[in-house]
């Protein structure tokens, strides 16, 4: 009896003090999954907590229902529109991407490592996929809004690239230890399977989450449970069916999540904490797992291929993959560097292990001290690298007090809250819109359902459709104070769309050479970006960049022109802000 | 480039009565047009040529107008505060009253967006905007103009 109580206590014990680190990464900015990964480590058999946990089954067992967890979750919060605007560019990163990058990282692993063929592919694939768990924490947590359209691609090609991943690497395993036949068409037949199987039994899957929620009147209380459950169980059937049940999982929550749910609002709380759970585990466990004595030997391999991942590997495979979707220099480079690995690497270094591949510690070890690597080193850098590149979109509206009530029957309707910001819109005189009228306000403590205008403070309650919500947003929160950034990313003046490439030359006198004199600016834009087009994208036109300032419903409704475009951008805007700070030691110069 | 090459002390206008956009184009065109030696009527119109590309209404109760003139010498500045804040169709929709006019010859090409930028780099600096509406004297308003420009860089 004493035993489980142990165990119960250690086991509730590690994830109270992962949430409690949470407060620790959150004041520096410290890549939190590290810091769990660094408990289990703390915790384990070389650490102070000195447990010794060698169960790799268990640990499998654990991570992969984490991860399938984790996948679901991550392509219930990917929107249908990002996930076809970042498609195609994602999925070629995630299939040839990945095929690139294991094959670049094996080079060196097989001529500088000695290892055989089969041995140096399998150490590519561990370490081809990046993470969603860890990429999704860092671009959504990170409260940072990065552009569309890079965001989309990181986050579809990390759910996506797992599952590429995995088949290598299980179909690897099985050819070094020699288990089944092997021949190039039963591998490719089992890649069809997998992946076909992944995509029918994920949207299978999401279907049924979504008439199970929707047509069954279960308790709200139960509701989560069975979305989560039935997300687990496609996760387990496809692979007991041959098919890639992290692929399924993935796509039943895009499907699941792009869907009206009833209790949405109390099911994407409850997914939340799961998710989270589900990180704490997955990570910790991984860590108490690692033996770190093991690893000063190893030290310089796992180096040496960090090296060789970061640099040359991902960048070639982005480089190659991108080029052909039209993304720009910075977008690509940013990219690159974003391709974080995390638990997935660490995961599928389980694997040779468990299948009895000789040495095959050292899988783990090395996928595990890259892993460490690379959290350290891009986790980060991401948020400075992404303002140094200027791909950083300043949000519309500053932070936003605002509560979400679901209605119980109502799936397309909700009841939001705002505390009414002294800054914001509305109380600067803004007219609501006629949709957005209050049900009831609390004022000074009392409720009033004719409270006449509304004032800074007032508690305002009011229903609205999911999707309206951002918007109210932009009505009831704090308008930040962004003229500064605003030039940098939307140009010194705004311009009418439609005045042409004529009258802009003559206007500035710009060169402008190659440019028809009549197309227009609107046109201009279409041109070059065709259907991707978005807020903030940059046309370089000699001296000036043009930029889309405004848009409604896909057509670009005010274009800004940036004069003077390279400050805002990389060294140029640190010594602008080194200036502002140290004014006598540029004064002089200047 | 930097503001104290754009205008000089002649060139401010502290206090400078108009209703409409078009009233304070007319009545800044007529300014500048006494400055540079040239018509009224032609500044004005070069002025409402570039307008109609799209508003210099920046925002934040600042505008920058401005445009290209054959017969020009040099890059010429005139900068005015309002007395009563004016319609300017500004991007925010807010009403204007610091106005910064630029006129640039036919053949000022990078020196004309270099000007520009920095003059729209200024006066998004909101610290220097307050204190250009708490002054009403052309010498202390040329003053904060053209006051340590390396500060005001970011």
């Amino acid at each position: 009896m004493d035993s489980i109580n142990l165990l119960i206590l250690v086991c509730a014990g590690l994830a109270v003090a992962a949430v409690f680190t949470s407060v620790l990464a959150f004041r520096f900015g410290a890549p939190l999954l590290l810091l769990f990964l660094g408990l289990g480590l703390a915790a384990g058999v070389d650490g102070l907590g000195g447990i010794d946990f060698s169960d790799t089954h268990t640990a499998f067992l654990i991570g992969s229902a984490a991860l399938a967890l984790i996948l679901f979750d991550s392509g219930y919060h990917t929107s249908l529109k990002s996930y076809r605007q970042a498609a195609a560019p994602a999925i070629t990163l995630a299939t040839l991407g990945v095929l690139v990058t294991t094959a670049l990282v094996a080079l060196p692993g097989r001529y500088l490592l000695h290892l055989s063929w089969s041995e140096a592919l399998l150490l590519g694939t561990l370490l081809s996929s990046t993470d969603a768990a860890a990429l999704f924490f860092l671009l959504r947590t990170g409260g940072i809004t990065i552009r569309d359209r890079v965001r989309s691609t990181l986050e579809v090609e990390s759910g996506s690239n797992d599952p590429m991943a995995i088949f290598l690497t299980l179909t690897l395993v099985t050819l070094l230890t020699g288990q089944q036949a092997s021949g190039p068409w039963q591998i490719l037949g089992r890649f069809i399977l997998a992946g076909g199987g992944g995509v029918g039994m994920g949207l299978l899957g999401g279907w049924l989450i979504i008439a199970v929620v929707n047509r069954l009147r279960l308790d709200p209380g139960l509701t989560p449970v069975a979305v989560m459950g039935l997300a687990a169980a496609v996760f387990g059937l496809t692979n007991l069916l041959g098919g890639s049940g992290f692929l399924a999982a993935y796509l039943a929550g895009l499907l699941a999540g792009n869907a009206k749910l009833q209790g949405g609002g109390g099911l994407r709380r409850f997914q939340d904490g799961i998710t989270w759970l589900a990180q704490i585990a997955m990570f910790v466990t991984l860590g108490l797992l690692a033996t770190p004595s093991q690893f000063p030997a190893l030290l310089g391999a796992a180096a040496l291929l960090a090296a060789v991942l970061t640099f040359v590997a991902r960048p070639l495979a982005v480089f190659l993959c991108l080029t052909p979707f039209g993304f720009g220099k910075r977008e690509r480079v940013f990219v690159a560097w974003v391709g974080l690995r995390g638990a997935v690497s660490i995961l599928l270094g389980l694997v040779p292990l468990l299948q009895g591949v000789p040495q095959a510690g050292r899988f783990f070890d090395i996928a595990f001290l890259v892993v460490v690597a690379s959290l350290l080193v891009q986790g980060w850098t991401v948020r400075p690298l992404a303002r140094w590149l200027g791909l950083i979109v300043p949000d519309k509206t500053g932070p936003v007090d605002r509560m979400e009530v679901d209605l119980p029957g109502l799936a397309d309707r909700e009841m939001v809250a705002y505390v009414l910001h002294p800054d914001s819109a509305v109380a600067q005189g803004r007219p609501l819109p006629r949709w957005a009228r209050p049900i009831l306000v609390r004022r000074a403590g009392r409720l009033s359902s004719t409270p006449g205008p509304l004032q800074a403070g007032d508690r305002v309650f009011l229903l609205a459709a999911p999707h309206q919500v951002p918007l109210l947003d932009g009505l009831f929160g704090r308008v930040r104070d962004q003229a500064e950034t605003e030039a940098g990313l939307y140009g010194d003046f705004a311009m009418t769309p439609d005045i042409t490439v004529a009258a802009l030359r003559d206007a500035y006198g710009l060169g402008l050479p190659a440019l028809p004199d009549a197309l227009t600016l609107a046109e201009l834009f279409r041109r070059e970006f065709r259907q991707d087009l978005e807020l903030g994208d940059r046309l370089h036109l000699g001296p000036v960049d043009l930029i889309v300032r405004d848009m409604t419903d896909g057509r670009i409704t005010s274009v800004g022109i940036a004069l003077d475009p390279s400050p805002p951008v990389g060294w140029e805007r640190l010594k602008l802000r080194l200036e502002a700070r140290f004014p006598r030691l540029f004064g002089a110069a200047s | 480039m930097e503001i104290i090459d754009l205008i000089s002390p002649e060139s401010v206008v502290p206090n400078l009565r108009a209703t409409s956009k078009k009233q304070a184009l007319q009545e800044l065109a007529r300014r500048a047009a006494d400055l540079v030696g040239l018509p009224e009527r032609t500044v004005f119109d070069v002025l409402l040529d570039r307008e109609r590309l799209g508003t210099t209404g920046v925002g934040n109760g600042i505008a920058i107008p401005h445009g290209k003139l054959p017969d020009l010498n040099r890059l010429h500045g005139l900068f005015a505060r309002l007395e009563k804040p004016i319609n300017f169709d500004s991007i925010d929709e807010q009403p204007v009253d610091l106005i910064f006019l630029l006129l640039a010859p036919e053949s000022a090409g990078a020196d004309h967006l270099k000007a520009l930028a920095r003059v729209s780099r200024l006066l998004r600096d909101k610290a220097v905007c307050e204190k250009l509406r708490g002054t009403d004297s052309a010498e202390g308003l040329y003053a904060l103009l053209t006051d340590n420009p390396a500060t005001r860089a970011a």
